[in-house]
């Protein structure tokens, strides 16, 4: 496992078998650091879309009464403004820049589900791009980035622009789950052996943080997205208060996940910033147990603050007064964070080059948007200046100050590691200087603008209103950053030809990526190191050489795979090796005909969305056929590598039965929004009423659920056989569960068939609709994957010696079972026992 | 019996398992959630006169489950804390470590929801 090796033979079958293909096949990679780099390429180009229209709407503020765009033009782009910055920027950047980094922070050689990575970029640009076309149509959506209903829904917004935004967004979305899940899995699942979770970079913990607050807190948008969608287009009145629906439903769900958003953009911000200041100060970084706790608490209180967003909409007193109190509290935290900076600031010997002057930036910005939050937080306070610049002012301090100062630092920091050159000094602090005079002359004025009553989101004002000289001021403060911004791209691009090379580790940093070769190669390390420390390269300045020379692990390659360690989530042991899957084209095929169900959903034509769902799912099955013991993957073979650790493929208990996890958690928290909503709309909605004997027939729920139950413990039966390496009559077993499953899909098909349910006259109705198509999507996939299993035991892809696949599919059975007796339990017995209409 | 589940739960795991680090604040969002959506429920199905001022049923049953939450976190903070004083096999470094920041955890999570529970002491539920 360990030792040296005929470095240059080992390193061009390296290569051989991590390079992406050439021209057109690059559209294949699969590979993180080419995917992170294109997620920050494309993040940066949608960054400067957002910052043009940001300048158009600064433009035509400047002065009183100018007409220089239309009221309708200016409400697209206001809108589409907010939608990029925070959808198609900050997320997708974000998780490029983990998705870059981690596996080399954590001294692995790829992420641990490469394909998804890809399948995440594809949906993220082609959701982008439908997006934008809508701007470039002059159909943008104009009800602001958070869509409030009734404004965003059909009678209100009749034209096609809510559509775009719903449908684009939540492709997009996709995209950030599945960097959500990949991130997830791969950083518990894939450090580098001896990387504990004590010893795990600050980084990394603020990225779990993050991807895991992904995956609880988009949920609830995507399904916001949907129910907004089939109330446009099939007229199911989730959000209608006529008919028993209710548009707060959307606000309660939009900041579900919009204010965990917030948090999901600023700890990876805070995570650059936690990985920088010890760096620049030299010394390790104060409170590292301070910090961790800060970040938990963070992603979980973040979460208990949604309707401080909603202060004025109605809510009852002591509720806001909940809110009120939890959205102080989430300072604590944040201030835990600063104290330590400024602690390990303190007892460090600061040298103040670039990347720490944006960090001092963020330090000053970031403190005073917080600090606007507490005020905001006050109930009062927030009623005085609701919906006025001062809310304006305080979110772009938070989101500029909280994540483009730190994102600028990282850009500087690790810029050279991709590019092995460094930026110029000179241009860097004329960058620095003019975005930050710029950032703060626009944002701090339009402090004092909301306080004088200037209300958001108005195309125009009165002179004299004492609006005046502020917003010009403003508007000229726009400009002054967009010339600092313009700077530091122009010291970007120029660095790559005239920027002088960089040195092995420029800033004497302590993390593994700066052992690796700038630019680092597509398998990164040659070796796999054995860590002993949160400091690897402080420890050992020259572990980056010797693991390039291959005296760490994990040095065969004959076999031809992709391969990285696979290792306990707390002690970081190798407990299996994981075989990544190579170049692929599955992932663009499958994004491609998603891409297509998302047009042709906006063009109306369903039943080329039918077709396109179908395109999509064939290469998505083709993907998980070539798994495991597939020919093409790592089939069994007489010598199978006994005396080494397993594949992924021969064990119970591999990242890929993690990352089901991981998915059953997000969708879990889809679940529990729609449960949210069902409750919500009974206990709040104005005009909500249902009869007292439901529409559904409680037999025919009973006895489809009880083959669903069946074929579940049958499914288990045989999972549970493979496992004791017993194979004799599973496939059998596993056709009887598919059998069982169909039977199950079929009568809950009877079931909605049968029952009266009048999805457009009342919510109540298109609730019940919505679940039982959510189970029937389970139960179907159940079904198919189960009999896909079948079919690998006759192909010997699954066998008592390859028992993974059951153990990862198990899960799923288990979840299917799990929502469809809650649903019954709480859709259906629970209103008949409290009396439905009440 | 909810008290009783988390309880035999808390109990299986070492203070060592990293669940523990999330245990203390999953129990702060359940028990969010249920003030939250009880006070909801409960002010829909019953809700008592205003001038009765913040004594009432609701409130009572809702300060009951606050003390009883927050009890056991403090419990969970308590254990956790005392296993990092214990002797630590050299071998499972980890121990101290997840124990004694889930330890901080449990505390917050008792201290978040003592002080977001406050309100209901003051103000009348259904208003």
């Amino acid at each position: 496992m360990t030792g040296t090796v005929e470095t240059s033979k080992f390193v061009r079958e390296l290569n051989r078998v991590w390079a992406n293909l050439p021209g057109w096949g690059s559209l294949s990679a699969v590979n993180h650091s080419t995917i992170g780099l294109r997620f920050m390429v494309t993040g940066m180009v949608f960054f400067l879309i957002g910052g043009i229209l940001a300048m158009l709407v600064r433009t035509q503020l400047a002065l009183p009464e100018q007409d220089l765009i239309s009221a309708e033009l200016y409400n697209q782009a206001f809108t589409m403004h907010g939608t990029v910055m925070m959808f198609l920027f900050a997320i997708p950047v974000l998780e490029g820049l983990a998705i870059y980094l981690i596996p080399k922070m954590i001294g692995a050689r790829d992420l641990v589900f490469p394909r998804i990575s890809a399948l995440g970029y594809y949906c993220y640009l082609f959701g982008g791009i439908i997006i934008l076309s809508s701007l470039f149509l002059g159909i943008a959506p104009d009800s602001g980035w958070f869509m409030y209903t009734p404004l965003s829904s059909s009678v209100f917004s009749p034209g096609p622009g809510s559509d775009f935004w719903l449908l684009g967004i939540t492709f997009v979305e996709i995209s950030a789950m599945a960097a959500g899940i990949e991130l997830t899995v791969s950083i518990l699942r894939t450090r580098a052996p001896g990387m504990t979770l004590s010893r795990m970079p600050i980084f990394c913990w603020y990225i779990l943080a993050m991807a895991l607050m992904i995956v609880f807190g988009f949920p609830p948008l995507i399904l916001a997205s949907i129910l907004l969608e089939l109330e446009r287009a099939a007229g199911m009145p989730f959000f209608d208060v006529a008919a028993g629906g209710d548009p707060l439903l959307w606000q309660h769900l939009f900041w579900l996940f919009g204010h965990p958003e917030v948090y999901i953009i600023f700890l990876p911000a805070a995570g650059i910033v936690s990985t920088l200041i010890p760096v620049f100060s030299g010394r390790p970084l104060v409170g590292y147990r301070w910090i961790v706790l800060s970040i938990i608490l963070t992603g979980f209180i973040s979460f208990g603050l949604w309707v401080h967003h909603m202060f004025t909409v109605g809510i009852p007193q002591l509720a806001q007064a909940f809110f009120s109190v939890a959205s102080m509290m989430v300072a604590v935290p944040t201030a835990i964070q600063v104290f330590a900076w400024l602690a390990t600031l303190w007892m460090g010997k600061v040298v103040f080059r670039l990347p720490m002057l944006w960090i001092m930036g963020f330090l000053v910005i970031f403190v005073c948007g917080g600090l606007t939050g507490v005020m905001l937080a006050l109930v009062p306070f927030n009623w005085q200046v609701h919906d006025t610049h001062f809310v304006v002012a305080h979110m772009h301090y938070v989101l500029v100050g909280g994540m483009f100062f730190p994102l600028m630092a990282g850009l500087y920091y690790w810029l050279p590691l991709v590019s092995g050159r460094m930026l110029s000094e000179r241009m860097g602090r004329w960058g620095f200087w003019l975005t930050f005079i710029g950032f703060n002359t626009t944002f701090l004025l339009m402090h004092l603008t909301g306080l004088l009553g200037m209300p958001r989101r108005v195309y125009t004002y009165e002179a004299g209103l004492g609006w005046d000289w502020l917003n010009l001021l403003s508007s000229i403060g726009g400009f002054i950053m967009a010339a600092g911004v313009a700077m530091v791209l122009l010291d970007l691009l120029l660095h790559y030809r005239f920027g002088r090379k960089a040195t092995s580790n420029p800033w004497q940093a302590d993390t593994l990526e700066w052992a690796l070769d700038k630019p680092p190669a597509p398998y990164n390390f040659v070796s796999l190191p054995r860590i002993q420390s949160r400091s690897p390269l402080w420890d050992d300045p020259e572990l980056g050489e010797r693991l390039q020379a291959g005296e760490g692990s994990l040095v065969s390659i004959e076999h031809g795979r992709r391969e990285t360690w696979g290792t306990d989530a707390v002690t970081g042991e190798p407990s299996e090796i994981c075989h990544l899957p190579t170049n692929s084209w599955w992932p663009l095929m499958a994004a491609g005909a998603l891409a297509l169900v998302c047009v042709s959903l906006l063009m109306r034509w369903y039943p080329v969305a039918i077709l396109g769902a179908v395109l999509a799912a064939l290469p998505l099955f083709r993907w998980s056929w070539e798994n495991g013991g597939h020919p093409s993957a790592a089939p069994l073979t007489p010598n199978d590598v006994e005396d080494e650790l397993p594949l992924e493929s021969r064990t119970l208990d591999g990242p890929g039965r993690w990352g089901m996890i991981i998915t059953l958690l997000a969708d879990g928290a889809l679940y529990l929004s729609l449960l949210f909503g069902w409750f919500y709309l009974w206990t709040a909605a104005p005009q909500w009423s249902a009869p007292d004997d439901g529409p559904l027939s409680i037999w025919g729920l009973v006895l489809s659920g009880a083959l669903l139950t069946l074929a579940s413990l049958r499914f288990r039966q045989q999972a549970r056989r493979l496992a004791r390496g017993d194979e004799i009559g599973v496939q059998s077993g596993l056709w009887q569960a598919t059998a069982l499953g169909a039977l199950h899909v079929l009568s809950l098909i009877a079931v909605l068939w049968v029952a009266p349910l009048a999805i457009t006259d009342n919510a109540y109705d298109a609730v019940l609709f919505f679940m039982l198509l959510f189970l029937l999507f389970h139960s179907a996939l159940a079904v198919i994957i189960t009999a896909l299993q079948a079919w690998r035991i006759k192909l010997g892809y699954v066998s008592a010696r390859l028992p993974y696949e059951p153990q990862v599919v198990w899960p799923f059975w288990l979840y299917t079972t799990g929502i469809f007796w809650v649903s019954v339990a709480l859709f259906v017995f629970l209103p008949m026992a409290w009396g439905a209409s009440t | 019996m909810k008290q009783f589940l988390m309880k035999q739960t808390f109990m299986k795991l070492s203070t060592g398992h990293p669940a523990q680090l999330v245990i203390g604040l999953t129990v702060w969002c359940v028990w969010f959630v249920a003030v939250y959506g009880g006070l909801s429920v409960a002010c829909e199905l019953a809700a008592p006169e205003p001038n009765r001022g913040a004594f009432n049923t609701i409130s009572l049953t809702l300060i009951v489950l606050t003390v009883l939450t927050v009890l056991w976190l403090a419990w969970g903070a308590w254990t956790c804390w005392q296993s990092t004083t214990d002797e630590v096999d050299s071998t499972e470094r980890q121990t101290p470590f997840i124990a004694r920041v889930s330890a901080g955890l449990y505390a917050v999570a008792a201290l978040a929801a003592l002080i977001v529970v406050w309100p209901l002491l003051m103000l009348p539920p259904c208003l």
